[in-house]
């Protein structure tokens, strides 16, 4: 996002104020999050995501507002979750490695939950990627596409596509389920 | 509210509690403060070799060596394509000469053939009346 295009009150937000260290503690979930749905492996999503903090400490003096590391921190994680997986051959995600709710006592349905994030660990990459962002972030298309550089018309029709494809398979797997 | 927030339905409250965002692993900041504490320990001997040039006097100085080495190579440079060029010239000229040289060789060769030739014929028949008389 275009530091012009911010609220003024985002703008306002500087991150002066805040030392490096509170800057990871505010950020690392969401980046840490971004990695593990991304990768759906605990470690490498570590390792991936202290990569983006070190970038970030390099590139910090070019960070106007808090608003605008979060934009950058989204934009880099995501691009490094697509550098890893292609490096790497995709591995298949077990059962057992599917990440936990961090509050179970809000979650709805465990396995429901535990499935789709399968699904989605198995979606193409362009695809599992706006999902993530879509629902995890819960950003709007025309945020998405700007993280990504990509059309909003792509955004929408990959989470037109994934939605769809998720749906077919919960069907398929757990045919009680009324989605 | 984006047309997906209008139209809520399970699969995406569902996709959204299952893609609630996690807790980092415990130390994460300190582990990435660490790496960084790291990563500057391990460039400082090449910082210190460079801050050589932070001192503006060094720098000039840097930058006045690095021009009069530019120069200086220049001109080095310029005087050997001269020599070069007056070495090939004489080259040239000393080979013109050996081609004028070898050309008047051949016509003086061509011509003592001829008289070579046309001296057999004349030598028996002015020998003969001495040896008579």
């Amino acid at each position: 996002m275009a530091m012009a295009a911010l609220p003024v009150a985002d703008r306002d937000r500087a991150i002066a104020g805040m030392d490096f260290a509170d800057i990871v503690r505010h950020y690392q979930s969401m980046v840490f999050s971004i990695a593990r749905h991304f990768l759906g492996d605990t470690s490498s999503a570590e390792e991936l995501a202290q990569d983006v903090f070190l970038q970030l400490h390099s590139a910090l003096d070019g960070l106007e507002s808090g608003e605008h590391v979060k934009f950058w921190l989204r934009k880099v994680t995501a691009h490094r979750c697509i550098d890893h997986r292609r490096r790497r051959r995709p591995r298949q995600v077990s059962l057992e490695d599917a990440p936990e709710p961090t509050s179970p006592e809000n979650a709805g349905d465990p396995l429901l939950a535990r499935r789709l994030r399968q699904y989605v660990a198995s979606l193409p990459e362009k695809p599992r990627l706006v999902t993530i962002l879509r629902y995890q972030e819960d950003m709007l298309p025309e945020d998405i596409a700007e993280v990504l550089a990509m059309p909003v018309a792509t955004v929408k029709s990959h989470l037109q596509r994934s939605l769809a494809m998720l749906r077919e398979k919960v069907s398929r797997t757990m045919g009680e389920v009324a989605l | 509210m984006n047309p997906i927030d209008q139209n809520p339905n399970r699969l995406e409250n569902v996709l959204k509690e299952a893609l609630r965002r996690q807790d980092a692993p415990e130390n994460f900041a300190a582990d990435v403060l660490a790496r960084i504490d790291q990563k500057s320990t391990e460039s400082e001997p090449q910082h210190s070799w460079m801050s050589i040039f932070s001192r503006p006097a060094l720098r000039w100085a840097a930058c006045a060596a690095v021009f009069i080495c530019l120069t200086l190579g220049g001109i080095h440079y310029r005087h050997v394509q001269r020599e070069r060029a007056k070495g090939e010239a004489a080259k040239q000229q000393l080979m013109l000469a050996l081609r004028i040289a070898g050309s008047k060789l051949q016509l003086a060769k061509e011509r003592v053939n001829d008289i070579n030739a046309a001296r057999p014929q004349s030598q028996p028949e002015s020998r003969t009346p001495r040896s008579r008389s």
